[in-house]
């Protein structure tokens, strides 16, 4: 297959896919090496900027997924409606960074820096999916641990938690 | 971004004691090192007063951080004592275990660093809200078999019906000044009523929506419904359920205990 054909095989699984798709998995079904899929990506990616396409290729939570170009976001929720995932309060955003940055930790620790319980926002966060039990943590009680999840990188638009920056000092 | 109106009074609202401590640090536009215990416990304990004085809930948290707080001035205060041992740290409230200005501090700065980082969260999310990704709009476009999602509700579960059902009784007992009390549970006649209620289902075929039997008007027709349906649910004779939030409540015959039940099974 020629370039162009690998792009739009790309361009088409990215369609198709409703979740981030992985590099390597493109590589697979495209059967070249991931090196070349991640410049043909880049190279759509531009073409869809330069184009002035209502589309984009984002990179997220580990893989590529297709989305809108945030400069229609206005007249898209015209149409649609908001987005359904809805804004956090800054005790979710509180509560997440310390997870984020300090995953996988307790209840107990997340209060120890917040100073304040988060029960509820723990559940709430679990509900939305962003962050999930990891396991139980070996000692006294055995609590449970909690780290963030791939929607969570979702949410924030995030390639990978190393993308956070760094916590001041 | 909406602008707030001018008129609005809008008090700060602080998501822990960490948080008012570290905005009291700001206002006073200090290093957080450089505070001293005695101000800030006394800035602290001002703002505790005057949300007390516009009658607002003051969180437990709240009120061990001023505890804590006032322990740390007054062990500045007082002279040294020797170390007597570990009898002090055993009945430390858990949250917060601060022993001296230092500790306190070091948790400001780190809750800081947090808040920071919770501030770029909630920058980028605001960014991505403007994204709609591929799978953000459609919702399952292709369902291999359909099938109805569907919620039972148990025994205990029925908190709709039973909103319901006061709501009725409530505006039963306002017209007629009867208070709606119940004597003796033997004095209704549930079984009756229950055997009707399987009848009608029966009947029907196995569905009727609730709305159905709640045409009595009397109000004490009304309890006996509504109590030989919760009875029918707990013995597993009825099913109460609802294909949707806020959708109609359906009263189904448990398949048990249906007659005449018209899946025919292919025989081998």
């Amino acid at each position: 297959m020629e370039r162009e054909q690998h792009k739009a095989l790309i361009e088409a699984i990215l369609f198709l896919k409703e979740e981030p798709v992985r590099a390597a998995q493109l590589a697979a079904v495209l059967e070249i090496p991931i090196g070349e899929v991640r410049s043909l990506l880049s190279e759509l990616q531009q073409e869809f900027v330069s184009q002035q396409r209502g589309l984009r290729i984002f990179e997220i939570a580990g893989g590529y997924q297709m989305g809108t170009a945030a400069e229609l976001a206005p007249y898209i929720e015209k149409a649609f409606g908001e987005k359904e995932s809805g804004s956090l309060s800054p005790a979710a955003l509180e509560t997440l960074a310390i997870i984020a940055y300090k995953q996988p930790l307790t209840r107990v620790e997340i209060e120890a820096v917040r100073g304040v319980r988060c029960e509820h926002i723990l559940d709430n966060l679990l509900k939305r999916k962003l962050i999930c039990i990891s396991g139980r943590k070996e000692g006294p009680g055995r609590p449970l641990i909690y780290k963030t999840t791939p929607d969570f990188l979702k949410f924030f638009g995030l390639k990978s938690l190393d993308e956070l920056p760094p916590l001041e000092q | 971004m909406p602008q707030q109106p001018s008129c609005t009074i809008k008090l700060p609202v602080f998501e822990g004691p960490f948080d008012l401590l570290f905005h009291l640090v700001k206002k006073a536009e200090l290093d957080i090192w450089s505070v001293s215990i005695a101000s800030i416990t006394e800035q602290y304990l001002a703002y505790l007063k005057s949300m007390r004085e516009l009658n607002l809930d003051i969180a437990s948290e709240f009120l061990v951080m001023a505890a804590t707080l006032l322990r740390l001035k007054s062990k500045m205060l007082l002279p040294r004592l020797p170390r007597t041992g570990e009898e002090e740290e055993e009945d430390e409230e858990a949250l917060f275990q601060i022993n001296s200005p230092e500790e306190l501090f070091e948790r400001l700065e780190e809750y800081r660093r947090f808040k920071e980082a919770a501030g770029f969260l909630g920058k980028l999310a605001e960014e991505q809200q403007k994204i709609y990704l591929r799978s953000a709009g459609s919702k399952i476009v292709i369902i291999p078999q359909k099938q109805m999602q569907q919620t039972y509700y148990t025994y205990w579960e029925g908190a709709q019906l039973l909103g319901e059902i006061i709501n009725r009784i409530e505006a039963a007992a306002a017209a007629r000044s009867i208070p709606p009390v119940i004597d003796l549970l033997d004095d209704l006649p549930v079984s009756d009523r229950s055997a009707y209620i399987c009848h009608l289902l029966e009947r029907s075929g196995s569905t009727l929506p609730l709305s159905a039997f709640l045409k009595q008007k009397g109000l004490w027709e009304l309890l006996v419904t509504f109590i030989s349906l919760l009875e029918l649910t707990r013995l597993r004779k009825v099913i109460l359920l609802q294909e949707r939030h806020f959708g109609p409540i359906l009263v189904r015959l448990a398949k048990e205990n249906s007659r005449g039940t018209r899946t025919t099974q292919s025989a081998d």
